[in-house]
């Protein structure tokens, strides 16, 4: 059966350090909008740590959520995009082809997690931090969508590396960049196609819940939220 | 194929173009030769009454269905074109109601467009060179002729339109010179 | 309207056609200007990016959707409105069928525009088009903005269409009575028509046959155009009353437009004695139940909203009544319903002047209504954290303004080259239906203008 690629995030672990921020910013050349750009909420971070405050102080609990693309098995992105640039990979990952957008930017008001960026100018890097530039992905002009794409270049590159070594993929062998930065391994990505993986087995943890599930997305992400002794709800 | 010669009248309204008609039909000419203009339709006057069965409705259901099934076509098309399937949003590769919604719109488009050609095909138009056309119609004149008049049968048409109550009748081509 | 005779209608209606005033060279001019300066905005905006507008996250739509939803709405006045009062007989339509049709021709061109204006990278708008690339790509029909593309080709198509094929014996008129350059042109677009029976039978036939099949078209293409927002998982768009409020919202502001054009005809093109004050009073008692229509539809969506209490349909609920939007709404209730209603429905108020004050409110008010449709949702979407705002920019409001002119400007240039009334249909009405202008000239008041 072909892989389905997922996702399970621990909130417990969770602290907020925000490095898969940046290191999805390295690996997918994804530039900085500047300040005045970021202040018009048009910065474009695939992966973004949203941080909730509860309580009054001194009783004050921040809980932080990394939310990315979900890469959503029934994607509403994916059917309103007039030019098939938003699709649906055989390996479950909601695939975004650059080259057919043509900027209706449909896609991003369909998505119910607002997880889609829009190139609003033409990406800039000022000298040198050009040199940095992953030569494995693309840049993307003004006037295209963009968003998480569970780093498919290090799928592929592993995929072939593997076919080319006749061998299966180990479970973990595959680590989009968050996951690899992650300082608490807070963020496991696998298999879920594979009953034994690490992130089937996760996924399947009484406390894993998908973001906003009850829209019918079928999202690929589990959340396993902060422990239930926090918590009144989840008795 | 043009004509070398006609007779016709202008009448200011459409009682004296009745009675024109019924003149000239009573006088035996043969009805294709008789010409009508005006510059407005006048439905309801028997003088107007030639010419009127058409199969235009019918055209216009042939040509929605083969808009129909164009778009069904063009649809079907579009979704299995992809060598590999591209699946959105979960949805099946077929999908039913969309391809409803393309088959509907060039249905209704291929109907119009039917009519419209044969609107322009069943008049003849357009036509920068027509047989017989006299700008006084532009004014409110209704033109009664006859097309190719024999020259002895000239003088009797000349009376029945004025009998009738033709401001003017004229002449063109041959008719003109003999 | 003391009885006319055929010649002097004709006079009458073509009067308009000959020479261009002062005043006319002015406005057109300016309009002009801003029609060339929304242009610039647009290739100004091609150049830099879309940000030099005020779209952003989450809010990805804004002034440039709006537009083509009113604009689009506003299409439905001619078509429909000329479509069915033919359909129905309704004998004092002879003078309005024109104006309306040329509306909705224009009002559809503009809107058709802007989806290309919004789009990222314009340059490849011909994506949508199904034609065989070597690159194989193909669009993808699940789209809303694809029926869009099939179903406003359509509607453009068949409303040229509804538009010229009734033009062909008035511009046959304006040949034979033209001379020189002009008459060579007129000739041309006249296609040599003589006004045969047989050829004012098919044209008969065929404008009948496009009424019926207009009103469908019509009707399919607001919905489509609604259905860009409800096949969207976004709060207060996901709504299955959707397409028919919109198609009501376009009947709506479509007679509103129509009334505001035939009053503004009326005036500068000293049309008093063939744009009537019944024609006004028909069409006021029209865009009465219009205005009350659109207001069933407002108070139902809103109802059910309310009452099943969904958090975040609640919290564009609320922004748009209570919150930010609030000025906007009420401005919107305002303009749509609270000043229309008493000027319509009572019939000392239901003049002229008073139709075209209520029309021009509408107008207002029906293109908030696209914008609240729009933004509030878009900025309140189900995660709270990224809710956001939109404010438009110098380029969002120039391409605006510059539309509106654009729209002005066409109808008066249409109006200089083409009789803006129909001439034959006016005269054939004369004595088709006789006792129906008398009725209709009747004063039963003394009309102020």
């Amino acid at each position: 059966m072909a892989h389905q690629w997922g996702m399970v995030i621990d909130l417990d672990r969770c602290n907020g350090c925000e490095a898969c921020v940046v290191a999805c910013h390295a690996e997918n050349n994804i530039s900085t909008v500047g300040e005045e750009q970021a202040a018009l909420s048009r910065a474009k971070h695939w992966i973004r740590v949203e941080r909730y405050y509860e309580g009054e102080f001194p009783d004050v609990r921040v809980k932080f959520m990394p939310v990315l693309c979900q890469q959503c098995d029934a994607a509403p992105c994916e059917a309103v995009c007039p030019t098939y640039a938003s699709y649906h990979t055989t390996e479950g990952l909601n695939g975004q082809v650059y080259n057919r957008c043509i900027g209706t930017r449909y896609c991003a008001n369909a998505c119910p997690y607002v997880v889609r960026y829009f190139n609003f100018f033409n990406p800039v890097w000022d000298k040198p931090l050009h040199l940095q530039l992953n030569p494995d992905v693309s840049i993307r002009e003004v006037g295209v969508m963009e968003k998480c794409t569970f780093c498919v270049q290090r799928i592929k590159a592993r995929e072939i590396q593997a076919a080319a070594e006749k061998r299966e993929l180990r479970d973990g062998e595959i680590q989009p960049a968050c996951v690899q930065s992650c300082p608490t391994r807070a963020m496991v990505f696998g298999d879920l196609s594979d009953a034994e993986s690490e992130v089937s087995r996760l996924a399947r943890s009484s406390r894993a819940t998908k973001l906003l599930g009850e829209l019918g997305t079928r999202p690929k992400v589990n959340y396993l939220p902060q422990d239930t002794w926090h918590d009144s709800e989840n008795a | 194929m043009p004509i070398t010669s006609a007779i016709y009248g202008l009448f200011p309204d459409a009682s004296s173009a009745e009675r024109a008609m019924s003149s000239l039909d009573h006088s035996g000419i043969s009805p294709k030769r008789i010409v009508v203009m005006s510059s407005e339709p006048f439905d309801e006057y028997s003088f107007s009454k030639m010419d009127e069965a058409t199969p235009m409705p019918w055209l216009a259901v042939i040509g929605g269905i083969v808009g129909g099934t164009c778009g069904f076509l063009l649809a079907r098309l579009t979704q299995e074109a992809y060598p590999q399937p591209l699946i959105t949003g979960g949805m099946p590769i077929l999908a039913a109601w969309p391809t409803g919604i393309v088959t509907y719109e060039l249905t209704m488009l291929c109907a119009v467009l039917a009519t419209v050609v044969t609107l322009l095909i069943s008049t003849k138009l357009p036509n920068w060179k027509p047989e017989l056309y006299d700008p006084e119609v532009s004014n409110g004149k209704i033109l009664i002729g006859v097309l190719e008049p024999s020259n002895a049968a000239l003088a009797e048409i000349e009376n029945r339109l004025l009998d009738a109550g033709a401001e003017q009748v004229k002449l063109t081509g041959r008719a003109l010179a003999g | 309207m003391t009885a006319k005779t055929p010649e002097q209608i004709t006079n009458d209606l073509l009067r308009p056609l000959s020479g261009i005033s002062a005043p006319y060279a002015l406005w057109a001019a300016l309009l002009a200007g801003m029609a060339v300066a929304a242009l610039y905005a647009f290739f100004y905006q091609v150049y830099t990016g879309l940000g030099v507008s005020g779209l952003r996250s989450p809010v990805f739509w804004g002034f440039y959707i709006t537009n083509f939803v009113f604009w689009i709405g506003l299409s439905h006045a001619g078509t429909l409105i000329s479509a069915i009062l033919r359909l129905s007989n309704a004998t004092w339509r002879r003078p309005v069928t024109r104006c309306a049709e040329v509306i909705t021709v224009f009002a559809l061109s503009i809107g058709a525009t802007f989806p290309i204006i919004h789009l990222g990278r314009p340059w490849l708008a011909f994506f949508l088009f199904p034609y065989p690339s070597e690159r194989g790509i193909w669009p993808n029909i699940r789209s809303p903005l694809l029926w869009d593309f099939f179903a406003i080709n359509t509607y453009l198509i068949s409303s040229v269409t509804f538009l010229l094929l009734p033009m062909v014996p008035d511009l046959a008129l304006v040949r034979d009575r033209s001379t020189g350059w002009k008459q060579k042109i007129y000739r041309a677009v006249a296609l040599g028509w003589t006004g045969t029976p047989r050829q004012w039978h098919r044209l008969e036939t065929a404008m009948h046959i496009m009424a019926i099949a207009v009103i469908p078209v019509a009707v399919s293409v607001h919905s489509i155009v609604s259905w860009d927002f409800a096949m969207a998982p976004v709060p207060m768009w996901h709504s299955t009353i959707f397409a028919p409020y919109f198609v009501a919202g376009a009947i709506f502001s479509g007679i509103a437009a129509l009334i505001l054009a035939m009053a503004l005809l009326r005036k500068f093109l000293h049309l008093e004695e063939y744009l009537l004050p019944i024609h006004f009073e028909n069409l006021g008692k029209l865009l009465l139940v219009m205005s009350l229509l659109w207001f069933y539809f407002v108070f139902a969506e809103r109802l059910t909203t309310w009452y099943g209490n969904e958090p975040s349909e609640m919290a564009v609920f609320w922004v748009t009544q209570h919150g930010s939007y609030a000025p906007l709404f009420w401005a919107m209730v305002f303009c749509n319903f609270l000043i229309p209603f008493p000027i319509l429905a009572i019939k000392k108020l239901r003049t002229i002047t008073g139709t075209a004050i209520a029309s021009f409110t509408v107008v207002i008010g029906m293109w908030l209504e696209r914008f609240l449709i729009i933004v509030p949702s878009l900025s309140h979407k189900y995660l709270p954290y990224r809710w956001g705002t939109y404010r438009p920019t110098w380029v969002e409001i120039t391409i605006t303004a510059g539309t509106f002119c654009s729209m002005v400007l066409l109808y008066m240039i249409f109006s200089k080259i083409v009789p803006i009334i129909s001439v034959w249909e006016l005269k054939a009405g004369m004595h088709e239906e006789p006792h129906a202008l008398r009725l209709a000239a009747q004063p039963d008041r003394v009309e102020a203008d």
